[in-house]
């Protein structure tokens, strides 16, 4: 587990301590050479990803952010495979920021997000730790004599030699530094802990509220603080008051009025009443913020002959002229990340005659790279060094993309400067709501022209607000089309068109992104066309998959399946995705209410994720992915009205609880360990649930369903 | 400004606080350190600050401390001090039911409240409203259901 755990109900976590927790231990100077990475991080050359303390507990030290998907043991686990530990002892820890060290291989960058971190880390992670294998067996023969190959691990982090007997890996950590990486590298090849269902490390602490998100994080001498925003989004101060009854400072934020408490009730109390007596700039233009105006611009974007920034992708064939059966928009909305733990940041900054010199954070964050360069741009602080600069990045109560944004941690440094003293800055509910970066609306329309034996010709055009587009980065937004390109279906006649829909709505990350709308619509279109042939779902999808032997595997696999076949063949849709480098399919089945509303009442999802690093992990995400796939199909979604967002709390904004579960199952194929490389889960699961639910409601209804959510408007309190 | 006595976990707790009407839950916090209890919505619908309060399950954001005076209030980090709590909490992590685990304290104390009350495995499982959005409930309901020597 974590090390930042309290004892009794709290824990203050001071500098001091967290240093003298380190230098207790020893970082084994494992060197990872990583083509990918830039070349000037490359040389680096001292890796810091495994520490061995006196107790012979080893602990991982992570650059991924653990936010519920249980990423920290399942690194652990490779780590542990590799040097025989006993799981008891295995512990992981969050990384600083140091992107040369702990950033994605492949990226270069610190961050937690798009299904990547096993997937990149799970090669140079096992080098890593068959490298350090191999240096405790040299330093056992510089501690207690031999050469390193009469040397074997035992498990239990131990080594042992004919003549000297068993030792520590603790009892030899004073001659590593004396040692050298081997010049082969060999692996464990064994399965006693990658591939099973080993007890996540981060559990005990989640049981009996020791565990410390970044929202728990208590200081010496700390206050609270809360902040408000503008009524219309993206709205900034124009003037604010400087003091308020009872408030011990109100801090122009820019994009918000901070105010700084005794308690965080009392902040987000007067920040609440603040918000009528703040002059707000508002923003120019309010069409583009107006969820009416902007339905009608996709509409036109959708039929004109050439939108704006229009890019075509793997264009085959003559798409045009084998059209006919299907042409269908399908439409997304914008979606909250709704969080269980809101944003919140805790900052801490240190002056030297009278000038800044140093600032600490306690974050929930999927974005560390960005970081440092949100501190610098601070008012008096861009030139401070990285080391000046300190990140603990703590457990987040949930992430779903919200925490790679910064907007939240630049607001705690600037309080923090602006008080002299530790703030823990945490928003309320409805400002996290109505201060989201948005997962993007979308407008699809699929035409497709086939014949029984499959698609014959799409041309697919995606109009969406985009990310990339709106930060002006890239108009060609590859990221839109996720889930509409790279299909593993045999398609001859094709064209794949994106064009953004210019939208002044904050944008973000959205657990699956891309792949969280154009599967619904892709998944949907190749069901009607199945449906209207007479065909059956499986089987047609099938006859496009030849080139594809995982794919084929895998939905005969779910055909065959007496999950599947124990389903009412009347109430059951199926949906397939390959993506973030796995393969799933997912069948389920719906019924309808005594108010006509749809339930799903079972699931069965097959994945094949390649190499499998823990099956429970695995499972944990699909189950988790069906609640995210069925709250954002059938019941939520955000509007603006000239700017207003629709949404204020959960209560407007349904979500599920225990009794909307549906009894799901999941069968796990299990890749081969020795060639097989590992795919990403935590986001594969979504993006399959709306399509599934839709194709079900139209076989129990004959009705298609082609704007989400299936049920807007419900509430919380509604059945 | 004003003091309160209350018992925290079998503990008699006597503390000054600033406002009354302060909900309990950000005292517990903010004030006491008791940090497995959370916020999530603060209008007592997520659950994830619930907590019991002389045995029956709270949304400790809709308690305020002024409430509690001279009552007995239960979290999280007490759970363990009552044989029920320590083997649900068991449960909890046989099925390995936390993923993020931010609403899970309150997850436990209203599993807890309902079984505590004499409400069957059963209708605790079917019947608790806290929002997860990591999605747990299948878990949850599992480990409930597991729970040796209880109806």
């Amino acid at each position: 587990m974590l090390s930042n755990t309290a004892k009794n109900g709290s824990l203050v976590l001071g500098r001091r301590q967290f240093l003298a927790g380190a230098a207790a231990a020893f970082l084994m100077p494992v060197t990872l050479t990583l083509s990918s990475r830039p070349a000037a991080a490359a040389t680096t050359g001292v890796g810091a990803y495994i520490r061995i303390d006196d107790a012979n507990t080893v602990t991982l030290i992570t650059g991924q952010t653990e936010m519920g998907q249980g990423i920290g043991s399942g690194l652990a686990q490779i780590m542990a495979e590799e040097l025989m530990l006993d799981w008891a002892q295995v512990r992981f820890e969050h990384a600083p920021v140091d992107p040369a060290n702990y950033g994605l291989p492949g990226w270069g960058l610190q961050l937690t997000g798009g299904s990547t971190s096993t997937m990149m880390w799970y090669t140079p992670l096992r080098t890593a730790s068959a490298k350090a294998a191999y240096r405790l067996r040299a330093a056992a023969a510089l501690t207690h004599g031999g050469t390193p190959d009469q040397w074997s691990l035992v498990i239990g982090g131990k080594l042992k030699h004919t003549t000297y007997g068993e030792q520590t890996f603790a009892s030899v950590l004073g001659q590593i530094g004396n040692t050298a990486d081997p010049a082969t590298v060999s692996f464990a090849g064994t399965n006693r802990i990658v591939g099973q269902p080993v007890r996540r490390l981060d559990l005990a602490g989640k049981v009996d509220g020791s565990a410390i998100f970044g929202a728990d994080v208590m200081l010496p001498g700390m206050v609270f603080a809360s902040v408000v925003h503008c009524p219309i989004i993206t709205g900034t101060v124009k003037s604010c008051p400087t003091s308020a009854s009872g408030a011990l400072a109100v801090v122009n934020l820019g994009n918000a009025v901070g105010v700084v408490e005794t308690d965080t009730w009392a902040a987000m109390r007067i920040a609440s009443s603040l918000q009528s007596k703040v002059s707000w700039s508002k923003p120019s233009n309010l069409k583009l913020l107006d969820s009416p105006t902007l339905s009608k611009a996709a509409q036109k974007l959708q039929t004109a002959a050439a939108p704006a920034n229009l890019k075509s992708f793997e264009t085959a064939g003559s798409p045009n002229d084998k059209l006919g059966q299907l042409d269908v928009t399908y439409k997304t909305p914008f979606l909250a990340h709704a969080c269980m733990e809101v944003l919140n940041a805790t900052a801490s900054v240190t002056r030297t005659n009278g000038v800044v010199t140093f600032v600490e954070l306690w974050l929930p964050t999927q974005g560390q790279s960005f970081v440092p360069a949100t501190v610098r741009s601070v008012a008096g602080l861009s030139s401070l060094t990285d080391a000046q600069i300190k990140v603990n990045s703590m457990l987040c109560g949930g992430g779903f993309g919200r925490k790679i944004e910064q907007d939240y941690v630049l607001q705690a440094v600037k309080l923090a400067v602006a008080v002299g003293k530790p703030v823990k800055l945490t928003w309320s509910r409805p400002q996290d709501f109505r201060n989201d970066k948005y997962r993007p609306c979308a407008s699809m329309r699929v035409r497709m022209g086939g014949d029984v034996n499959g698609v014959r010709a799409m041309v697919y055009r995606n109009i969406s607000a985009s990310i990339s587009f709106q930060q002006g980065a890239n108009p060609e937004d590859t990221g839109a089309v996720a889930g509409a390109v790279n299909l593993p279906y045999a398609i001859p006649n094709k064209r794949i068109e994106f064009a953004p829909l210019p939208t002044g709505v904050p944008l973000g990350y959205w657990r699956s992104v891309g792949e969280s709308y154009n599967t619904f619509a892709v998944e949907s279109a190749i069901d009607e066309l199945a449906l209207s042939l007479g065909q059956d779902p499986i089987d047609y999808r099938l006859r496009m998959l030849t080139g594809d032997a995982r794919a084929s595997t895998l939905l005969q696999t779910l055909k065959s399946s007496p999950n599947y076949t124990g389903m009412k063949a009347g109430q059951r849709g199926v949906a397939f995705l390959r993506g973030f480098n796995s393969y799933l399919a997912l069948a389920l089945e719906v019924a309808l209410d005594s108010s006509s509303r749809i339930k799903v009442t079972k699931a069965h999802y097959v994945v094949d994720c390649g190499v499998v690093i823990n099956p429970d992990s695995v499972e944990a995400q699909m189950q988790g992915g069906l609640v995210h796939g069925i709250y954002s199909a059938l019941y939520s979604r955000v509007t603006f009205a000239k700017g207003v967002p629709s949404v204020q709390n959960f209560s407007n904004y349904r979500v599920l609880t225990p009794r909307d579960m549906p009894k799901v199952t999941v069968d796990i194929l299990q890749g081969d360990p020795t060639t097989a490389a590992p795919g990403g889960i935590g986001e594969a699961g979504v993006p399959c649930v709306a399509p599934a639910i839709a194709n079900a409601y139209a076989r129990l209804t004959g009705k298609r369903v082609r704007e989400l959510p299936f049920h807007p408007g419900m509430t919380m309190s509604d059945d | 400004m004003g003091q309160i006595s209350f018992t925290l976990n079998g503990v008699a707790t006597t503390i000054t606080v600033n406002n009354m009407d302060t909900p309990l839950l950000w005292v517990l916090r903010d004030q006491l350190g008791f940090t497995g209890t959370k916020y999530g919505c603060g209008i007592e619908i997520c659950g994830a600050c619930t907590v019991l309060i002389n045995g029956e399950p709270e949304k400790s954001c809709d308690a305020s401390i002024g409430e509690v005076a001279g009552r007995s209030v239960t979290t999280i980090e007490g759970l363990k001090n009552d044989p029920l709590g320590a083997k649900l909490q068991e449960a909890w992590m046989q099925h390995q039911v936390p993923q993020c685990g931010y609403c899970q304290s309150g997850m436990l104390m209203g599993a807890f409240g309902r079984l505590k009350a004499g409400e069957s495995r059963a209708s605790t499982a079917s019947g608790l409203s806290n929002i997860c959005q990591c999605g747990t409930f299948q878990r949850v309901k599992e480990a409930i259901l597991s729970l040796p020597g209880v109806a």
